[in-house]
């Protein structure tokens, strides 16, 4: 195997994370009160790109998931219900959320994972709308109906006057979501480097190129699509955890938003999908983007947002990872194209 | 559960599934003949809705009229969409021409924000709205009969345009065979333009009948197009004979459940997509 090519990997993320874990004390030594919404921008890329990573891990054995929301609302439900009706530790929603959310994966998996393309889209889209309906009409004392229930925060800062600042309050909360938020990126990361870097990769790639072939080849492609389904649940269930103890509530409808779905797969897409950095960079560049049109243009960002879309799709058909691999190969063949000509001339090597 | 209900249910049942129909075909075509995975489909379904609304409140048009002006705008829409961007990625792959249609449904659907703000409008001056018939004990609201003849009529034309027509022989030659099609002399993009236009302007018409039924909000697009891919991939994809019966079973199932189970109204949804759900799992574990 290409044990030289996970080092390295792991290597790369591990700076990666690192350099992040350390955002929270650059932003505030540079930009003081400001950095409490850099920081609220920086939880949301964050968030997104879990998102996004999760949903490329299914998307690299080809199935088209729309569940997305499902996953990410049950685990949001899990932590709050059991907070709601147990004297649990707090953080004991956020493991629960994601074994929830991996139950759920592996019953919704085993029945439809035979399906392939637009019918298993459907499929796990119908899957996550009843879900949505189940949840509403849960007891009131359970789950809160269509109202929703709350939950309480994962951190509480306390204001010491004279020490610090008021706004610092909002600081350290901010940073201890971060930091959350990154952890989980951190996960995400490390199970799709192992996956990249392992021969899950072949098994992944074959079952998403043809079925039939993986097949005669060993792979099972049945059992392969269902492991890919229930990691990447897991941990989209972990960020509904999570995302809704920043919240502060759940509701079914916001909750369990077909636009949670939306986002998984459009940002993947956009990065570029089957690789590890592609969802990431697309996450924070979207993020990025997003924000500067609000920024800009108040309403209707949006719009500008779409066309940003549209446009990506017909100049960038293989996201943002595709069209950075195109440059770096147009620049190398330039040089090799140069280079024998230079010595030919007796010029340097440039 | 009352069945005294049932007679009722059945007749309202049978009115919405016109409408689903109309929705659902439209999209059909965009999946069948060009192949295309159209998620911005419920959007033309939404401004269909909206120009007619104001046209209704800026001249006073009644919606029958006004589909004689939408129907023309929505085709001219979707030709440019498809002109401007759809032609370019036939041939990418499955998830980039989502990530497209994604794209162009946030536009349309932003858009149509901006304009019409986000508050549900609804064309509720026309006099009819009100009215209905009693056929023994069950109410037929002219409204709904009304959506109901258009859409059957609209779904008979295409099916006669597929059937009988140059034009639709031409649209199915297309969808078995896009390199054959193009040999025998066939022009397969302006087959693909025409194809497109109308998918847009059936879904358009039938955003002018929800305008008077419901009153829908700029986001109402997405449903609709949730609701359309449902009905077709239960009919099967590239059936598009089938989409008759699979949206008189939803909508008959709907408004059932609806109806005759107390409460029922709020588990509206949740019937349409178990029934979507159940018979996908079905069909993926019965033996072939």
């Amino acid at each position: 195997m290409r044990r030289r090519g996970l080092w390295l990997d792991l290597l790369a993320a591990a700076v990666f994370v690192g350099l992040l874990a350390g955002l929270p004390a650059a932003l505030r030594a540079a930009y003081g009160q400001a950095s409490v919404s850099y920081l609220a921008l920086g939880i949301r890329a964050v968030g997104l790109a879990v998102l996004a990573l999760s949903w490329d891990l299914v998307a690299r054995t080809g199935q088209l998931s729309l569940a997305h929301a499902a996953f990410y609302g049950a685990g949001a439900y899990a932590a709050a219900v059991l907070l709601k009706l147990t004297g649990a530790p707090l953080w004991l929603g956020v493991p629960l959320a994601g074994a929830v959310a991996a139950v759920l994966a592996l019953g919704l998996g085993a029945a439809t994972l035979r399906l392939y393309g637009i019918y298993f889209a459907i499929a796990t889209l119908a899957f996550a709308e009843v879900l949505k309906t189940v949840v509403k009409s849960l007891p009131f004392a359970v789950a809160g109906g269509s109202v929703g229930t709350n939950l309480p925060p994962l951190f509480r800062p306390v204001f010491v006057a004279g020490e610090m600042e008021r706004w610092e309050v909002a600081f350290l909360r901010n940073r201890g979501y971060f930091l959350v938020y990154l952890g989980l990126l951190a996960l995400a990361v490390l199970v799709s480097v192992l996956v990249q870097r392992s021969r899950l990769r072949y098994a992944f790639t074959a079952v998403r190129t043809n079925e039939a072939v993986a097949g005669v080849m060993g792979v099972d492609p049945a059992r392969t699509k269902l492991v890919a389904f229930v990691i990447s649940s897991v941990i989209v269930g972990m960020l509904g955890a999570i995302e809704a103890h920043r919240f502060g509530s759940v509701n079914p409808d916001a909750t369990f938003s077909v636009h949670t779905t939306v986002l998984a797969l459009v940002t993947p897409i956009f990065g570029g999908l089957y690789t590890t950095v592609g969802p990431i960079l697309a996450a924070l560049v979207l993020s990025g983007v997003e924000e500067t049109l609000k920024r800009t243009l108040a309403d209707g960002y949006l719009v500008a947002y779409g066309v940003v879309l549209v446009v990506s799709v017909l100049f960038m058909p293989r996201g943002l990872v595709g069209l950075l691999r195109g440059l770096v190969r147009r620049e190398r063949a330039r040089r090799a194209a140069a280079a024998p000509r230079a010595e030919a001339l007796g010029g340097r090597d440039a | 559960m009352d069945l005294t209900l049932l007679p009722q249910a059945l007749v309202s049942g049978v009115l919405a599934s016109g409408l689903y129909a109309l929705v659902a075909v439209g999209l059909a075509l965009a999946i069948g003949v060009i192949g295309i995975v159209n998620f911005a489909h419920g959007e033309f379904f939404m401004v269909g809705a909206f120009l007619a609304y104001q046209l209704f409140v800026s001249f006073g048009f009644d919606p029958l009229l006004s589909i004689l002006f939408v129907a023309p705008v929505l085709f001219v829409i979707g030709a440019a969409i498809y002109s401007s961007t759809i032609r370019f990625v036939l041939k990418a792959p499955e998830l980039n021409q989502m990530l497209l249609t994604f794209g162009i449904g946030i536009v349309l659907q932003n858009l149509a924000l901006m304009v019409w703000g986000g508050d549900p409008r609804s064309i509720g001056g026309v006099p009819y709205r009100a009215m209905g018939i009693q056929l023994g004990g069950v109410s037929v609201g002219l409204v709904p009969l009304g959506s109901f003849v258009v859409s059957v009529l609209l779904v008979g034309a295409l099916y006669w345009v597929l059937a009988r027509t140059p034009l639709g022989r031409a649209m199915r030659a297309v969808a078995q065979n896009r390199v054959g099609a193009g040999l025998v002399g066939l022009e397969v993009n302006r087959v693909y333009l025409v194809a497109f236009g109308l998918s847009a302007l059936l879904a358009g018409i039938g955003g002018v009948m929800i305008a008077v039924i419901q009153s829908p909000t700029p986001t109402v697009g997405l449903a609709y197009t949730l609701k359309a891919f449902a009905i077709v991939v239960l009919a099967g994809l590239g059936n598009i004979r089938g989409i008759v019966s699979a949206a008189i079973v939803v909508a008959l199932a709907e408004s059932l459940v609806a109806t005759l189970v107390p409460n029922g109204d709020a588990l509206r949804n949740a019937v349409f997509f178990a029934l979507i759900l159940g018979t996908l799992v079905y069909r993926s574990w019965r033996r072939p």
